[in-house]
């Protein structure tokens, strides 16, 4: 009853004072929070970015390779990956978690367009784009799998054939051929300018691959995560498509891999200096205001108050502001994190609920590492206190 | 009557400076001592060490069948809970606290809470209608009686007056005598540090103090 | 007087003169490291993109259309155009020379072989270390290496112009006698033009694209062999960049002449392109878009939030140092009430305790600066691999910071207590 009257007044004291303490403690949770915040969702957030490098994921039939006698112009040639079985896609599709950012099979043939050989790539025309995000496009882009009249070219084919969207391309292998209408030119940055991209139908039917048990060459597949959990998600396929060999494309995971290890490693130990800086800002205001109650501590230990009672009561002070100031600052700290978010992301940031407990528990913390001077008067006879000296 | 204070050659030194050099004397319970002395003549080191406010370098100061200088931390604290009340020149009241939140104080410290005896004790000294004004609000006398209010409190066997009237004018430190004198006559034994003779004049007896040392006994 | 002042202050009080003092050095050493690595994140940061691989592509101007799949040209070596080695030494003569980390010619050329289960397949002619002449009489070493850094060896590599081969991985794994480390292997010219030749197989390669079915040898045996000496088809660079913003982006002949300047002298990827193109004509540059957007948002991401953090740091050093200003000032209340009871104006008083702040805040800025130096050479080498060394200029900065910090904290409370009557004050109220 007292205790809770005595804490009340004492809070309600020095009101300035106090709003500065609080201030202090407030400020600190809030960096202190929305740093932890970035600092968790940092992760998530850099992984997304790096799709934008494409498929991190190859399904193919790997090592059990072929010979393919026919060296022109077949899907086979130059030793390039066998056919598979499209049937494996809906096994992959079976398995595909929200992490699966895109997928695509491929089927590639050498193609003539006007007598000349150009490279035509069947896929899913629909998956592409999210394949490949840093792709341009002028024109449309397809937004069917099945549509079999349109193509996409790449920039050099569409300069070679002087080809426009809107214009017609016709493809021929082996006597069969294919008219479609150009929908959009591709300007891909990469060797996707060189070629020319159809839903996989169309190159199946070239290729006479097509059918119930129509054939690819390999499927790729861009998945968002880190390292540990991209090889995971690999080893999962791999293990329940034993006749395939699931690979990740290493240029791109050890590359993520080193940068985001470097990225975090280096947010991190900002974060840990500033911690520590606003740990000890909060420490210094709370030891300023705890030996303000110096003069009250020589005065209650006069009246025989003994030390542990009125350590007590000071140390609630402090953890209540510790506390209070932690708690506001986690509000504060989230809405800092969302800005940051917004401004480095452009998306907004994700709060870890968890991140509440640990900076109020950081702040009470601090709060009672500053009173812990008080302690030390424990030592000091009160006449010296009393002093004033 | 029985002897309430025995002080037998009591030293204490503050590094090289003697502020008490063997003093000896005792205290008859019921008794009103006025301890007097120029500045620096270990007055106050006197009061704060029968007080349990600071300890003996040597000697024994027996209070209450109790030897102060041989007390650890603990037993100050509840010697100076139970059996001293204190008043001090600065009044040395907490701030933030009303009047009646003072003296509740001394009583949660000493053991449990009363408010209704708190308010009496502050009727008792003439505050009843400022028992709940802060130190602030109070003129310097009236800060004093909440002062005696809270030392008497506990009913102390001992009540340790440090110039209370240092810091107060004429017309307060009339109140404030009148208060002691009317505690004396109910039968409390005080020990006041007073410079002023006429103030000395109104105890049993007096103290003089010179340089660490009884000067002179009346 | 006044320095007498200010002289006694601190030889009288050092104890408590240390904190103010500790919290300016922990402060500014903060600033000092944080400052130091958010200026030179984006170098670091860049050169670690570069683990990505080559960021440029250089192929010829009017070429046919290269039938490449996953990397691998599949062209007949008579069709299309060709580069010249010779010129690739002007690469380290444009104005970003030093940006150029690397480049890596490729040649390749369909082959027979013989001897083997596997009958075709493809020779990837192109360098491992190669010293490239330039102009300025020096050489330069460039290779895979930089510009390929995903791919892997089990063995080692083929050394420059010998009759040596690395076999991909899928390829050896089709008949793992034939391409054993150590074996020599035969390979004709497809059309039969060329006489065959032997080379011996030193190692395995790794690399996750179509190079994993071909063979890869030095570029020198592949020009031989197809006859076109010191040409090649293709080249990778790999080039230190500034990520891309909307000077970049834009068109060099619509740039005013100062524009031009500033787009000119800074290290985009278009400005580089545009470089190379004017040193060696007849070719066509163009940004791997993939990597280039890639390493440019996360870059220009990990810049933003970096100078975030690095903001936030300074907020915190600034609060801390301003924090225990304050209390060194509120602990010095009576004294400030005795000055102004015999006589100082508040003008004086200020005065004298701001001096004796800037002094405070110089010398902890100074040893901040030294200890944040210590932090960010610590912290560069803990997360980059080689230590950040602080630039000199910082100094002011931070020497300006701590004084700005210790006096924003000094003279607030000061001017509170300039504003109180002294008699309060030193009443101890």
């Amino acid at each position: 009853m007292m205790f809770g009257r005595l804490l009340w007044k004492m809070l309600r004291s020095n009101r300035g004072r106090l709003a500065v303490a609080l201030v202090a403690v407030t400020s600190g949770a809030a960096v202190i929070s929305a740093l932890l915040n970035l600092q968790f969702d940092i992760e998530r957030k850099l992984t997304r970015e790096f799709r934008t490098l494409g498929a991190n994921l190859v399904i193919s039939r790997g090592n059990a390779l072929q010979a393919n006698g026919d060296s022109s112009a077949t899907p086979g040639a130059f030793g390039s990956p066998t056919l598979m079985d499209q049937s494996v896609l809906g096994q992959i599709e079976r398995m595909r978690t929200p992490d699966v950012v895109a997928e695509a099979p491929f089927l590639y043939v050498v193609a003539r367009a006007a007598d000349t050989p150009v490279v035509v790539a069947g896929t899913w025309l629909d998956q592409i784009s999210k394949l490949d995000p840093t792709w341009k496009l002028g024109g449309e882009w397809i937004t069917s799998r099945e549509d079999e009249a349109q193509c996409l070219v790449g920039r050099s084919v569409a300069q070679q054939f002087n080809l426009a969207p809107g214009g017609q391309i016709e493809l021929g292998y082996l006597g069969r051929t294919a008219k479609l209408r150009v929908a959009g030119v591709i300007d891909a940055g990469g060797t996707e300018d060189n070629q020319v991209f159809v839903n996989l139908p169309v190159a199946q039917s070239l290729a006479n691959l097509r059918g119930p048990e129509g054939q690819i060459q390999f499927v790729q597949l861009s998945v968002n995560g880190t390292a540990t959990s991209i090889s995971n998600y690999a080893e999962k396929l791999a293990s329940s498509l034993p006749a395939y060999d699931v690979r990740p494309i290493r240029q791109v995971t050890e590359a993520e891999g080193n940068l985001l290890a470097h990225t975090r490693l280096l947010i991190l130990s900002m974060v840990l200096l500033i911690l520590l800086l606003t740990a000890l800002c909060v420490l210094a205001t709370m030891a300023a205001l705890a030996m303000e109650r110096r003069a009250d501590v020589g005065l209650m230990k006069a009246l025989g108050g003994s030390m542990s009672r009125i350590l007590e009561l000071f140390l609630a002070e402090v953890s209540v502001l510790g506390a209070a100031g932690g708690l506001i600052g986690c509000v504060v700290g989230v809405a800092l994190a969302e800005w940051m978010g917004r401004r480095v992301f452009g998306t907004s940031i994700t709060p870890r609920w968890d991140v509440f407990p640990l900076t109020i528990a950081m702040m009470v913390g601090v709060a009672l590492a500053g009173a812990l001077p008080l302690r030390f008067l424990g030592k000091i006879r009160p006449a010296v206190i009393l002093r004033g000296k | 009557m029985a002897t309430l204070v025995q002080i037998e050659n009591l030293r204490k030194e503050f590094g090289n400076v003697r502020a008490l050099d063997g003093v000896t004397f005792s205290v008859e319970s019921g008794e009103w001592i006025a301890i007097m002395g120029p500045s620096g003549s270990g007055k106050t080191t006197l009061i704060n060490i029968l007080g349990g406010l600071d300890t003996p370098t040597s000697g024994q100061a027996v209070v209450d069948g109790t030897d102060v200088a041989r007390l650890d931390e603990a037993g100050l604290t509840r010697f100076r809970a139970e059996k001293i009340g204190f008043v001090f020149q600065q009044f040395h009241l907490v701030q933030y606290l009303t009047a009646l939140e003072n003296v509740m104080l001394a009583q949660y410290f000493h053991s449990t809470t009363d408010e209704g005896e708190a308010r009496v004790a502050l009727e008792r000294v003439g505050l009843a209608d400022r028992i709940d004004h802060l130190p602030s609000e109070l003129s310097g006398g009236e800060q004093q009686r909440v002062a005696v209010a809270r030392a008497l409190i506990n009913q102390p066997k001992l009540i340790l007056a440090d110039e209370p009237t240092g810091n107060l004018d004429e017309a307060n430190e009339q109140i404030v005598l009148r208060l002691f004198r009317e505690l004396h006559t109910e039968g409390h034994t005080i020990l006041m540090v007073t410079h002023a003779h006429s103030i000395g004049e109104l105890a049993d007896r007096r103290i003089d103090l010179a340089h660490g040392r009884l000067a002179h006994k009346v | 007087m006044f320095a007498r002042i200010v002289g006694q202050s601190f030889a009288r009080n050092p104890r408590r003169k240390m904190l103010t003092v500790a919290a300016l050095v922990v402060g500014m050493a903060v600033a000092t490291a944080t400052l130091t690595i958010a200026l030179e994140v984006g170098d670091r940061m860049a050169r670690e993109f570069r683990s990505l691989g080559a960021n440029l592509l250089v192929t010829p101007q009017s070429d046919t259309l290269p039938l490449e799949i996953g990397g691998v040209d599949y062209r007949p070596v008579d069709e299309g155009a060709y580069l010249q080695e010779s010129e690739l030494g002007k690469l380290k003569t444009i104005f970003w020379r030093h940006n150029i980390l690397g480049f890596t010619p490729f040649l390749d050329v369909p082959t027979q072989l013989a001897g083997s289960r596997v009958t075709d397949t493809t020779l990837i002619g192109t360098w491992y270390e190669h010293d490239v002449p330039v102009p300025d009489g020096t050489t330069f070493k460039t290779g895979l290496g930089t510009t390929h850094p995903s791919w892997r060896i089990r063995g080692r590599w083929f050394r420059d112009g010998a009759n040596e081969a690395v076999v991909g991985m899928t390829l050896a794994a089709r008949d793992p006698e034939a391409f054993a480390i150590g074996k020599k292997i035969q390979v004709t010219h497809s059309d039969g033009v060329s006489s065959a030749a032997s080379l011996e197989v030193t190692g395995i390669a790794s690399t996750g694209g179509a190079e994993d079915n071909a063979i890869l040898v030095p570029l020198s045996f592949v020009q031989a062999y197809s006859g076109h000496h010191g040409q090649f088809r293709q080249l990778y660079v790999s080039a230190l960049t500034k990520p891309a913003d909307a000077l970049a982006d834009r068109d060099p002949k619509s740039l005013t002449s100062a524009e031009y300047d500033r787009w000119f002298c800074s290290p985009y990827i278009s400005s580089i392109s545009y470089q190379i193109e004017q040193v060696i004509p007849g070719i066509d540059v163009r940004a791997i878009r993939r990597v280039a957007e890639t390493e440019g948002r996360i870059l220009s991401r990990v810049s933003t939030l970096l100078w975030i953090v690095t903001l936030a740091a300074l907020i915190a050093a600034g609060l801390a140092v301003a924090a225990t200003s304050a209390a060194a000032v509120l602990e010095r209340r009576i004294e400030i009430g005795v000055m102004k009871a015999i006589g100082a104006t508040n003008t004086a008083v200020t005065a004298l305790f701001l001096t004796e702040h800037l002094t405070l805040a110089l010398i902890g800025g100074a040893i901040g600066f030294l200890f944040g130096a210590g932090l960010a050479r610590f912290l560069g080498a803990s997360v980059f691999g080689t230590p950040a060394s602080p630039r000199i200029i910082l100094l002011p900065v931070v020497l300006g910071l701590a004084a700005l910090v210790a006096l924003i904290g000094g003279l607030i409370p000061l001017r509170r207590a300039a504003r109180f009557d002294p008699a309060p004050i030193l009443r101890g109220e």
